[in-house]
């Protein structure tokens, strides 16, 4: 009886209910993505599936597709969030927190609705709804994700290195690439995979704002894994996905100090 | 004149608000018309219909699907907004027939026995082109007769910039009597004010974008229409049915179903998290280290991810899908978040406090509730009000567990109804009330947080 007082007065301990949970609910479930990639539908092993997709012309044409969106997307988001940030994080600009806030807001109205709201608006303002139509709503939907990280960055950015730049004879212009652009690169990472990972994995958005006419590879995962007989082929395509953005994580890693979750 | 230009930083955003309303009045003076139209096996369509129509050019666009079985794509039957249909007997169906629902109308496949239930506008029997003309005509003079609108809009932003403007120019004019030190120095903070309204513009012209959809939702949340976009004059109507409970029944349910899952997912992941946090911050480095990673697998991972995963492991273990999987999932993603909320607060309390207490003769439990709690909570509380924004907002996880017995959050709701091809016109007051709350909320912290500062 003591013995188990004196497990539960460690503390240590308490963390144990959250580890077994993770471990059931989401190491768990990771393993099944391989396992089911790696079975046929009675549970033996086969490499059938992976067969099937290199042989699909459509899969591969379609993930590449995705990918190729995703990275314009990540582009688009850099090159228009990157100016915003930098204009937010300079030191007399006056509402900086305000203006902060306002580019965060619309995350507090649900995506989807906001995607809705996209496409009627392409409809009143007599624009075709497409490719472009998908990259302004991407884009429209992880833009501040690629700004907060950047903002962050910068304001913590030590403002003297600037000014010393600028004191040995650096124009702005020099002192900006050579001292600011370096110094935020963790932030422009971390603004990257935030951007990235999303957009590579979406689904539904691609639908509404196309009319169903494009196919992103998220929508392609969806049809497969809810279709019964077909679900070791869809943890395949899930396994191509994981990889994917297991590399993108980690090349996040390797160039960030955990700006994430810093959003709120 | 230069001067009259040079007023205030105000003229920038009053134009181009303005500018980007004569753009809307402009695209909707040379509106173009899409419509979906639908047969079954020979009935002709009509494409080639009038471009212009009452002076005004209006393109028209007919997107035709000619519905056959062998298409084998049902996609292709739905959100028409019209179909003909064969007077005899279709080969390849069953049976095809139309009835009223809601003012809706709605048309049904019968197919080797299976139902396909769908929504168009109308439904004509034969080659009725009569019809079909005078329902175009009706929805062309409804959306030409806004057009003005914008223009009306347009002008009135420019007049009151010009007002404003005017204002400023005459008072800058009484300046001319200070003496020249001081009008010197006032145009000196002017320049210095001058350079930034290069960026400054970037930065409203960027949230413009930003809110523009949002605007858009929050503007045609007074009007009766179903269709957003389709401004049939001012009224409350919507947002009476959300209060009453007149609007659709799946809405009322899926509020409810959100709410609840939020709230349970919420509490079970601030109890699980919180416990965690101090586990973790007592661990041993190593372990901690290992533990983090383990704590970040779920934020990293996108919600396709986690929702397959998920879904997977629950068809494994033959658990029926619903409401307990969808809670189960949602603590997933939200106990990582509140995990970090709590472990700063930690680092920030004095670790001998607790050993005090137990010194002291407090029992572990006495010692959490009383010395603990009261330094934790408002980590706590950060994370909990985190996860219920998280659960609220949760789409691609909620999509994947939720099974097929008709469970909806919000988030699938809005999904499926955009895909039947409308949005239910109550989701737009209860989403400007939600982005109004969270205004006021953002506005309050933003204003106790300066507060505190100056402190």
């Amino acid at each position: 009886m003591s013995k188990v007082i004196q497990i539960f007065s460690s503390r240590r301990t308490w963390a144990w209910p959250y580890i077994l949970f993770m471990l059931l609910f989401v190491v768990l479930p990771l393993i099944l993505v391989g396992v089911y990639a790696f079975t046929d539908i009675d549970g033996h092993f086969t490499l059938h599936n992976f067969a099937k997709f290199f042989s699909h012309s459509e899969a591969i044409q379609t993930f590449l597709y995705s990918v190729m969106i995703a990275v314009f997307n990540t582009a688009i988001c850099l090159l228009i969030g990157y100016p915003a940030a930098y204009i937010m994080a300079q030191e007399d600009f006056k509402t900086p927190k305000v203006m902060a806030m306002l580019f965060i807001l619309p995350m507090w109205i649900n995506f989807l609705l906001r995607t809705v709201a996209t496409v009627e608006l392409f409809n009143m303002l007599g624009l075709p709804l497409g490719e472009g139509a998908l990259l302004f709503g991407l884009c429209y939907d992880y833009l501040p994700f690629m700004i907060y990280p950047i903002y962050n960055t910068l304001q913590k950015m030590d403002n003297s290195l600037v000014e010393a730049a600028q004191d040995l004879g650096a124009s702005r212009w020099q002192s900006f690439w050579k001292v600011i652009v370096p110094l935020s690169m963790p932030g422009v990472y971390s603004g990257v995979v935030m951007v990235f990972m999303p957009t590579v994995s979406t689904f539904a958005i691609a639908e509404l704002l196309t009319h169903n006419n494009i196919k992103l590879f998220g929508s392609l995962i969806q049809d497969y894994i809810t279709t019964t007989d077909l679900l070791n082929y869809g943890a395949v395509l899930s396994l191509v996905l994981l990889i994917i953005i297991a590399l993108t994580s980690f090349f996040g890693d390797n160039n960030n100090d955990g700006e994430k979750g810093g959003m709120i | 004149m230069r001067r009259l230009f040079e007023i205030s930083k105000y003229r920038y955003i009053g134009i181009s608000i303005a500018m980007l309303c004569s753009v809307i009045a402009f695209a909707q003076s040379n509106l173009t018309y899409e419509l979906k139209v639908g047969a079954t096996g020979d009935v002709q369509v009509l494409t080639d219909f009038p471009e212009s129509y009452a002076g005004e050019k209006v393109n028209i666009r007919i997107q035709t699907a000619t519905l056959k079985v062998e298409s084998q794509k049902t996609a292709a039957f739905k959100d028409l907004d019209f179909v003909f249909v064969n007077e005899g007997p279709v080969e390849g169906f069953d049976s095809i027939y139309s009835y009223v629902d809601e003012a809706d109308v709605r048309w049904v496949v019968w197919r080797n026995g299976k139902a396909i239930k769908n929504r168009a506008q109308r439904v004509l029997v034969g080659n009725a082109y009569n019809t079909f003309e005078a329902y175009l005509h009706e929805q062309l003079d409804q959306k030409k007769n806004h057009g003005w609108i914008w223009w009306v809009f347009a002008g009135l932003l420019l007049v009151g910039t010009a007002i404003y403007g005017g204002y400023i120019f005459y008072s800058r004019r009484k300046e001319r009597d200070l003496s020249p030190v001081e009008q010197e120095t006032l145009r000196r903070q002017r320049m210095g004010l001058r350079r930034h309204y290069g960026s400054q513009l970037y930065l409203w012209l960027l949230l413009m974008v930003l809110y523009a959809p949002i605007a858009l939702i929050a503007v045609f949340s007074f009007t009766k229409s179903k269709v957003l976009g389709n401004w049939t004059g001012f009224s409350m109507d919507l947002y009476a049915n959300l209060f009453t409970g007149q609007a659709d029944a799946g809405l009322n349910s899926a509020i409810w179903y959100t709410v609840v899952i939020a709230l349970v997912a919420a509490t079970c992941a601030t109890i699980l998290g919180t416990l965690a946090a101090i586990g973790i911050y007592n661990m041993r480095a190593r372990s901690r280290k290992v533990v983090s990673l383990l704590n970040s697998v779920p934020m990293i991972n996108p919600d396709i991810i986690t929702g397959i995963s998920l879904f997977l492991l629950f068809v494994a273990l033959g658990m029926s899908q619903g409401l307990g999987t969808v809670c189960i999932a949602h603590v997933v993603f939200c106990t990582p978040y509140v995990v970090l909320s709590v472990l700063p607060r930690l680092s920030r309390m004095n670790p001998n406090t607790y050993e005090a207490a137990l010194d002291l003769g407090a029992t572990p439990g006495q010692a959490l509730r009383m010395v603990m709690l009261p330094e934790l909570w408002p980590g706590m509380l950060s994370g909990f009000i985190l996860a219920l924004t998280l659960s609220v907002d949760d789409f691609g996880v909620t999509f994947f567990t939720k099974g097929s017995g008709g469970l909806e959050t919000l988030s699938t709701f809005i999904y499926s109804d955009a895909r039947k091809g409308g949005l239910t016109p109550e989701l737009r007051p209860l989403f400007t009330i939600i982005l109004l709350v969270m205004l006021t909320v953002l506005i309050y912290i933003n204003i106790r947080n300066s507060k505190q500062e100056e402190k």
